[in-house]
């Protein structure tokens, strides 16, 4: 039912449009720049989202919202699904220590709230796959290698706010709000890191 | 027949209310329209224990007033659909086919850049549309 578009023309888009927003809308500010496109983000997520969960039934908890966009959000998108999903479920524990008649102390725990993580790993990007992945700056240059290496790591890192808003925008959608950043530690692998708010 | 259709936000804000009748029933019908959104609240908080699936979008049968009877739907991104129809014998499949209808022209109307999430739809192209579902609901 809809029309379709060659995937040069996307790609050119998101270039363009992290171009535009680092060199001329907001030059020398890259966090604000940033901070735009991701919302752009959000906005292209919950529309996303509209559509994409249109045929499913209601999804019963987070893990099974985390698992749509893992599988189904994901291959819609990008053409093929998450490679990885790590969780990490912080429970944070209340320490009672309870003294009784004879000097004995009780200690008991119980758990006082939840905060889930998520690691969503794409071992190859598909936005990311035209990247060229830096080659190993230390043996030329010495002083300027970290700087270097740091420059080249935040010009990557512009082009994944707006997947980042995306995943961000789809969730809160879902009723589960969350920051989402990314991590690129290693191209062409990218994590997505996932934090939902208690 | 339809005589009123209306699209709710997820927080109970009216997104789309649109009556196919004399205007004089219109506030009724928003009152109505209004009160099936407690019903709803109360059927997703409280699931049925008998065959009902839980997560199924299609409500069914909210509650029947004198004249009116009230479906509601329920998306994912937990808006509200609300059908309200004076037929006397209604057809499930014929309902559960109009929203899913309605379902595709709200998504496409959602996806408009120039529409804000959360406020009213605007857009001409979606009355026309929810006209033409409505005009063609039960004739197959």
């Amino acid at each position: 039912m809809g029309r379709e578009v060659a995937e040069s023309c996307v790609d050119t888009m998101l270039m363009e449009m992290v171009a535009m927003y680092s060199a001329r809308f907001y030059a020398n500010k890259p966090e604000l720049a940033a901070r735009r496109i991701e919302a752009i983000g959000y906005q292209v997520g919950h529309q996303l989202s509209e559509r994409y969960t249109m045929e499913r039934p209601r999804f019963s908890d987070h893990l099974e919202a985390i698992k749509f966009i893992c599988k189904d959000f994901w291959s819609e998108v990008f053409k093929k699904q998450i490679d990885n999903l790590k969780t990490n479920h912080r429970v944070k524990y209340f320490l009672e220590i309870m003294k009784f008649l004879t000097n004995f102390s009780c200690v008991c725990f119980s758990p006082m709230s939840l905060q889930g993580t998520f690691v969503l790993q794409d071992n190859k990007f598909r936005w990311l796959s035209r990247v060229s992945i830096d080659p190993s700056s230390e043996k030329e240059t010495e002083d300027p290698s970290t700087p270097g290496e740091s420059k080249a790591a935040q010009a990557v890192s512009m082009y994944l706010y707006f997947p980042c808003g995306i995943i961000r925008g789809v969730l809160s959608n879902l009723g589960i709000p969350c920051a989402v950043s990314a991590d690129i530690s290693s191209l062409p692998t990218c994590s997505f890191v996932i934090r939902v708010k208690a | 027949m339809i005589v009123c259709v209306a699209v709710v936000g997820h927080q109970n804000n009216p997104l789309y209310i649109q009556s196919f009748t004399d205007a004089d029933d219109a506030l009724k019908l928003h009152h109505i329209v209004h009160c099936s959104l407690d019903v709803i609240e109360e059927r997703v908080n409280n699931p049925k224990r008998s065959g009902t699936t839980l997560n199924e979008a299609f409500l069914g049968l909210l509650y029947p007033t004198v004249n009116y009877k009230v479906y509601g739907y329920l998306t994912n991104t937990k808006v509200k659909f609300i059908l309200v129809t004076t037929d006397l014998d209604v057809r499930d499949t014929d309902v559960r086919s109009f929203f899913r209808k309605f379902h595709a022209a709200y998504v496409d109307a959602v996806s408009n850049p120039f529409h804000v999430p959360g406020k009213k739809i605007t857009s001409r192209t979606f009355a026309q549309t929810v006209s033409n579902i409505v005009g063609s609901y039960g004739l197959n």
